[in-house]
C-alpha cells in the first residue's frame, strides 16, 4: 500500500515537465498495457478453464473445450463426493495449519525473547547451533523423522506435522532481530519493578510489541503448511487424516479421476475457497512479502 | 536485584527439547542410515560405505540431478526476466503504469495455491488427448497436431519449468518491486534531470542497488528448486519420473527409494548428497554475488 | 481491517475446533467398530460390510485407499499400529510380500484352522494365500482368470460371426488376433484400447516367477515377445489411444470416442471417432468395469478366449496380526469367504466368479448373464482358472510390471530401439532391488 503511494505520487511531480515525447510514450504505454495484460491472463486462464470443466460431463471434456460452462455440476459433485470427501481435508488443513501457526508464532515469541532479554552461559552457542540447523533442508532428516515417529507410535497422527512448529529456527531469528530493535530495557526495569514475573512480563510487554513480527511471521508459517505435502504423505496414511495437498495427490489415483468433469470440481474446490480468502487479504499478504523480503 | 538471567533457559527450553528430538536427532539418525542396508522392516545391517560408492557411480542420480538443474534453470531465467521487465516498467517514472496493487495481486495468486493442486490440474490440462490446453491451441490454430507434452521428455521438462515460472513470477515481482520501492527516488530524479533513458536507468541504477535482493532471490529459489518434487511426483505418469525418467528430480527419486522401494539407507545417503549439493551451490552462488557486489561498490566510491 | 482480520481468524478456529469435535463423537455411538481397509469398494457396494452390521450389531469402518498407494499407506500402519485395520484386504500383486512378514494372523493355527477348508477352494487361490512356510495368512472368495470381452454387433459386421468359440478360434493366435485387427481397421474400428492390454498374456504364457529363487531376474520369451506384439499393434494402429484406466478408456466402452485426439470436429459424423471393439479383462472386470460404464451396450458383449489363458488381480483379506478383534475379524473373513448362503448371494448380485467351490459347483450350470447377451461366464472362467499358477507370482510382481510397462511403452512410441528398452528394464530393476541379478 505504502509503496504504490509514493510511486503514485512522486510520478505526478515528476511527469509534467516532459511533455514532447508523449505521443511516442503512449504507443509504449499501449504496448505494456498489453503484456500486462496477457500475463494477467496466463495468469489466470489455467483457473478459468478448471471452473468451466468443472461443470462440464466427462464425455463433453473428452470431446472438446469449450469457453461456456455445461450443467453436470452436481453430478460432478455427487460422484466426486462418493469416493473423496474433499470438505474433510479442508478442514484438517485448516486444523494443521492453524495449529502450527499459532505454536510456532507463540513459542517462537517465547524463544526469541529468552535470547534477547537474558545473559545465560552458552546463549550465543546454542543461538549460532540453530542457526546452522537452519540451513538444513527438510528433506535431509526425512528417513530419521520417519523412523523417529513410528518408535513413537504417532504415524499417522497430527503431532509429526505439528509439534515441530514449536521450533522454527527461522522465525525464532526473525524475532530476535526485531526484538532486538524494538525492546528497550527500561521497559522490562518497569515492568520488574512493578513486581511482574519474567513470564508475565512476556506476554504484557514483549508479546504485543512482537505482534507485527509475529503476524509478518505468521502469513509465511500458514502458507507454508498449507502447501506441505512430503511431510504428511509420509506421516499420515489413513484417508480420514489427509491434509488437502495430500488429498490432492490421493484424487489423482482414485476412481475419481475416471470422471474428467468430477477430477476438475475436486481441485477447484481446493483451489477457490483459497482465491476468495486472497480476495480479503492480498494486500496485507503481499505488503508482508515486501516487507520480510527486505527485512532479510 | 537477584539474579534472574537464568530464567533465559526456561525460555528457550521448549523450544531446544523439540527442536532437539524432532529435527536433530533425524538429521543423525539419517545420517546413520547412510552406512546401513534397511528396508525399513526389521534391523538396519551395517555395510559401511557401499551406499556412497554406489551413489558417486548411480547414473539414475546423476540424470536426477541434471533434470533438476534443467527444470529450475530455464525456470529461474524466465522468471527473473518477467519479474525484472515488469520491475523497470513499473518503477518507470515516465509511464505511470496504473494498477500495481492490482497486478502483483493477480501475479502472486498462482504461487497461493496449493502445490498439488496445481500439478493435479496441469497433468489432465496437458494431456495430449482431452487436455484443454492442447484442444484451446488446436481451437486458436497455433498447432496443427496435438502435443504429447508429458510423453516426451523435452516438452515435460519445458512444461514443467513453464508452470514453475507461472507458479513464481508474481512472487519474484513483488520481492523485486520491494527492492525497487526501497532505492531513493533521488537516484531516478537525478537520472531523469541528467537526460538518462530508461535502459540506463535500470542497468546503471536499479540493478547495481538491487543485488542483495537479487541474491536473496537466487538463493531462495535455488533452495527450492533443488527440492523440487510435487509437481514431477504428480504429473509423471507412475509418479517414476517419466517420460524416460526427464522428470526424475533428486527429492523424487529419494522418496521412491525410500517409500517405493524400501531401500531406506540409499534414500538416506541421497538426502545427504541432495544437502552437500545445496550447500555447496548456495555458498559458490552467494560468494561470487557477494565479490561482484564488492567490486561494484569499490568502483562506485 | 484488524478487527476484520481478527473475526475472520475466531470464526475460523471455531469453526475447525467444532468441526473436529462433532466428528469425534460420529465414531462413538457405543458399538464395537471393526476396521477394514481395502483398495476397492466392492466390499461396500454389494452389502456385505451391511449384512455384517446388522448380523453382529457392529459398526464397519471401511477404508478405501487407491491401489496406487495403497501399499504405501498400509505398511507403516502395520508395522507400527498406528491406526492399523483388524482387516485388510491385499491384492495379488502384494500378497507374496505380505504373506512373508507378519502382518497377517497364521489362519492355520487354533482357533481358526483354516487348513480343513483346503479342498473348497480353486487350488491356485488357496495357495497364494499361503505363506512359505505352508500357512494360510489369507483367503480369498474370487479366482481372476482372464478372457477377452467383445462387442458382438461389431464382430457380427466385420468377423461374420458373433460366436464366442470361433472367435476364441481367431483369436487362439497372435497372427489370428492381428488379422482381426486389420479387418477391423478398414472398418473403422479398433482392436484393443491401447498396447497395454495385451500385457497379461505375456505373464500368462509360461508360468515363470520374475525372480526366481536365486534372485535372479527371469526374462521369459513370451515377455521379449511382448515387446514385439505392443509395437505391431501401434505400428499398424490397432488401438486407440484410450490408456487403461484413462477417462477415454472408460468412455470407449459405451460407444465411439475421439481417435488421435481429433478433437477438430466435433460433429457426430466426424471420421476422427473410432470405436473399440474388443477389452482383455479377467472375471471382475465384467462388474466393476465393463457394467459399470455400459448403458448403450448392454446385452452386446461376448467372451471369448485369448492367444493363452492368464489371471489378472484378485482380493484376499485376512486378519491383522495384531487386532484386538481377532475373533470378530475372522468372522468377516469367514462371512466373506467361507459363508455358503452369503456367497451364493453374492455371485448372483455381482457376478463375481468364485473359488469357493460348494457354491460354484452349485450355480455354473445355471449361470446366463444378460450382459454377455446370455453367455455364461461361470462356466468360461472356471475352465480358465485350471491353468493358473500360483508359483508365478513374486513379491516383485508391482513395481517390476510398472517397469516393464514403461520400458515397453518407450520402444512402442520409438523412443528407443528394442534392445535399449530390455537394457534399461534392466538396469531400472536392478536399480530397485540392488539385491536382484539381471540377465
Amino acid at each position: 500500500m505504502k509503496t504504490q503511494n509514493v510511486l503514485k505520487t512522486e510520478n505526478q511531480m515528476i511527469h509534467t515537465p516532459k511533455k514532447v515525447k508523449n505521443s511516442k510514450n503512449k504507443t509504449i504505454k499501449i504496448i505494456i498495457y498489453v503484456l500486462l495484460i496477457v500475463l494477467t491472463i496466463i495468469s489466470v486462464i489455467p483457473f478459468y478453464m478448471m471452473i468451466i470443466n468443472a461443470t462440464r460431463s466427462n464425455k463433453e471434456i473428452i470431446l472438446g473445450f469449450s469457453f461456456i460452462p455445461g450443467s453436470s455440476l452436481i453430478d460432478n459433485y455427487k460422484t466426486m463426493i462418493e469416493y473423496v470427501n474433499i470438505w474433510v481435508g479442508f478442514r484438517n488443513s485448516l486444523f494443521v495449519s492453524v495449529c502450527v501457526t499459532l505454536l510456532s508464532g507463540y513459542f517462537s515469541a517465547l524463544t526469541a525473547f529468552g535470547f534477547a532479554v537474558y545473559q545465560f552461559k552458552g546463549k550465543n552457542i546454542l543461538f549460532l547451533f540453530m542457526l546452522i540447523m537452519m540451513m538444513v533442508p527438510g528433506q535431509l532428516g526425512l528417513i530419521g523423522f520417519y523412523e523417529l515417529n513410528k518408535f513413537l507410535g504417532t504415524l499417522d497422527t497430527y503431532i509429526p506435522l505439528i509439534i515441530p512448529a514449536i521450533a522454527s529456527p527461522f522465525v525464532v531469528f526473525f524475532l530476535r532481530q526485531y526484538l532486538s530493535s524494538t525492546l528497550h530495557p527500561s521497559l522490562l526495569e518497569a515492568a520488574r519493578m512493578d513486581g511482574a514475573g519474567e513470564l508475565r512480563i512476556f506476554h504484557t510487554v514483549a508479546l504485543p510489541i512482537m505482534m507485527p513480527a509475529v503476524a509478518t511471521m505468521s502469513i509465511f508459517t500458514f502458507i507454508g503448511s498449507w502447501n506441505n505435502y512430503l511431510v504428511p504423505l509420509v506421516m499420515l496414511f489413513s484417508p480420514d487424516k489427509f491434509t488437502l495437498p495430500v488429498l490432492m495427490g490421493f484424487l489423482k489415483g482414485s476412481q475419481v479421476a475416471e470422471n474428467l468433469g468430477s477430477l476438475y470440481l475436486g481441485i477447484a474446490i481446493s483451489v477457490v475457497p483459497i482465491m476468495i480468502a486472497f480476495l480479503f487479504f492480498s494486500k496485507y499478504i503481499i505488503n508482508n512479502i515486501s516487507a520480510g523480503s527486505i527485512k532479510e | 536485584m537477584k539474579n534472574i538471567n537464568y530464567k533465559g533457559y526456561y525460555f528457550i527450553a521448549p523450544f531446544f527439547i523439540v527442536f532437539l528430538i524432532f529435527n536433530v536427532y533425524p538429521v543423525f539418525l539419517t545420517f546413520y542410515y547412510t552406512f546401513t542396508q534397511y528396508e525399513g522392516y526389521g534391523k538396519p545391517t551395517f555395510i559401511g560405505l557401499d551406499n556412497y560408492a554406489r551413489i558417486i557411480t548411480d547414473t539414475y542420480f546423476l540424470e536426477a540431478f541434471m533434470n533438476t538443474w534443467k527444470i529450475w534453470g530455464f525456470n529461474f531465467i524466465l522468471q527473473l526476466g518477467i519479474a525484472l521487465l515488469l520491475a523497470a516498467l513499473f518503477s518507470d517514472l515516465r509511464f505511470r503504469i496504473k494498477g500495481l496493487g492490482f497486478f502483483r495481486a493477480v501475479f502472486y495468486l498462482p504461487n497461493l495455491i496449493t502445490v498439488s493442486s496445481v500439478a493435479l490440474l496441469f497433468g489432465i490440462m496437458l494431456d495430449w488427448q482431452y487436455g484443454s490446453i492442447n484442444q484451446l491451441l488446436l481451437n486458436i490454430g497455433i498447432i496443427s497436431e496435438p502435443i504429447h507434452w508429458l510423453n516426451q521428455p523435452f516438452t515435460a521438462q519445458l512444461s514443467v519449468s513453464l508452470i514453475l515460472t507461472w507458479m513464481w513470477f508474481g512472487f519474484t515481482f513483488i520481492v523485486i518491486m520491494a527492492g525497487v520501492s526501497g532505492i531513493s527516488k533521488d537516484y531516478y530524479e537525478a537520472a531523469l534531470m541528467d537526460g538518462a533513458n530508461s535502459r540506463q536507468t535500470f542497468t546503471k541504477i536499479t540493478m547495481p542497488l538491487l543485488k542483495p535482493i537479487l541474491l536473496y532471490v537466487l538463493i531462495t529459489s535455488l533452495i527450492g528448486g533443488l527440492q523440487l518434487f510435487e509437481l514431477p511426483m504428480l504429473m509423471s505418469k507412475n509418479g517414476l519420473g517419466e517420460p524416460e525418467g526427464s522428470l526424475n528430480t533428486m527429492v523424487l527419486y529419494l522418496y521412491n527409494q525410500a517409500f517405493r522401494y524400501n531401500n531406506y539407507g540409499y534414500a538416506a545417503t541421497i538426502a545427504y548428497a541432495l544437502f552437500l549439493i545445496t550447500v555447496i551451490f548456495s555458498a559458490v552462488t552467494f560468494k561470487s554475488m557477494y565479490r561482484d557486489a564488492k567490486v561494484m561498490k569499490n568502483r562506485g566510491e | 481491517m484488524k478487527k476484520f482480520f481478527i473475526v475472520c481468524i475466531s470464526i475460523t478456529l471455531m469453526s475447525v475446533f467444532a468441526a473436529g469435535c462433532s466428528s469425534d463423537s460420529e465414531s462413538s455411538s457405543g458399538k464395537d467398530v471393526l476396521k477394514i481397509w481395502s483398495f476397492t469398494d466392492e466390499l461396500e457396494k454389494y452389502g456385505a460390510v451391511e449384512k455384517f452390521e446388522e448380523e453382529h450389531g457392529i459398526e464397519v469402518e471401511l477404508t478405501i485407499v487407491p491401489i496406487a498407494d495403497y501399499p504405501t499407506k498400509l505398511r507403516p500402519a502395520l508395522e507400527s499400529g498406528v491406526g492399523a485395520p483388524d482387516v485388510f484386504t491385499g491384492e495379488v500383486a502384494f500378497i507374496k510380500q505380505w504373506t512373508e512378514r507378519d502382518y497377517w494372523e497364521n489362519l492355520s493355527a487354533e482357533p481358526y484352522n483354516v487348513d480343513e477348508w483346503e479342498d473348497d477352494y480353486v487350488p491356485y487361490v488357496f495357495d497364494l494365500g499361503k505363506d512359505p512356510e505352508g500357512n494360510v495368512k489369507a483367503l480369498s472368495w474370487q479366482t481372476t482368470p482372464g478372457g477377452i470381452f467383445y462387442r458382438r454387433s461389431i464382430a457380427n459386421e466385420v468377423l461374420g460371426t458373433d460366436d464366442p468359440e470361433q472367435v476364441g478360434e481367431m483369436f487362439s493366435t497372435w497372427e489370428g488376433l492381428f488379422e482381426a485387427g486389420e479387418k477391423l481397421k478398414q472398418a473403422g474400428y479398433r482392436l484393443f484400447a491401447d498396447e497395454g492390454a495385451i500385457r497379461w498374456f505375456a505373464r500368462g504364457v509360461d508360468s515363470q516367477p520374475w525372480v526366481n529363487e536365486n534372485d535372479e531376474l527371469i526374462m521369459t520369451d513370451a515377455k521379449v515377445s511382448y515387446f514385439e506384439q505392443a509395437k505391431i499393434l501401434r505400428e499398424n494402429d490397432y488401438t486407440a489411444f484410450a490408456p487403461e484406466w484413462s477417462p477415454s478408456w472408460f468412455a470407449s466402452m459405451d460407444g465411439p470416442i475421439a481417435y488421435n485426439g481429433g478433437w477438430e470436429d466435433v460433429n457426430e459424423e466426424s471420421k476422427d471417432k473410432t470405436e473399440v471393439f474388443a477389452y482383455p479383462l479377467p472375471t471382475w472386470g465384467l462388474h466393476s468395469v465393463l457394467k459399470e460404464n455400459a448403458e448403450a451396450t448392454v446385452g452386446d458383449w461376448g467372451l471369448a478366449t485369448g492367444p493363452n489363458p492368464y489371471f489378472w488381480g484378485g482380493t484376499w483379506l485376512g486378519v491383522y496380526k495384531d487386532s484386538k478383534k481377532k475373533d470378530l475379524a475372522f468372522e468377516f473373513v469367514k462371512m466373506m469367504t467361507h459363508d455358503e448362503e452369503f456367497l451364493t448371494n453374492w455371485a448372483n448380485e455381482t457376478g463375481d466368479v468364485l473359488s469357493f467351490l460348494p457354491v460354484t459347483d452349485k450355480i455354473q450350470d445355471t449361470v446366463s448373464e444378460d450382459f454377455l447377451s446370455g453367455q455364461n461366464n461361470y462356466k468360461f472362467f472356471l475352465e480358465q482358472a485350471k491353468a493358473i499358477d500360483a508359483n508365478a507370482v513374486t513379491k516383485y510382481d508391482q513395481e517390476i510390471d510398472t517397469l516393464l510397462g514403461t520400458h515397453v511403452q518407450e520402444y512402442v512410441d520409438g523412443k528407443k530401439s528394442k534392445e535399449e528398452a530390455v537394457q534399461d528394464f534392466y538396469k531400472a530393476v536392478k536399480n530397485a532391488y540392488p539385491n536382484i541379478k539381471t540377465p
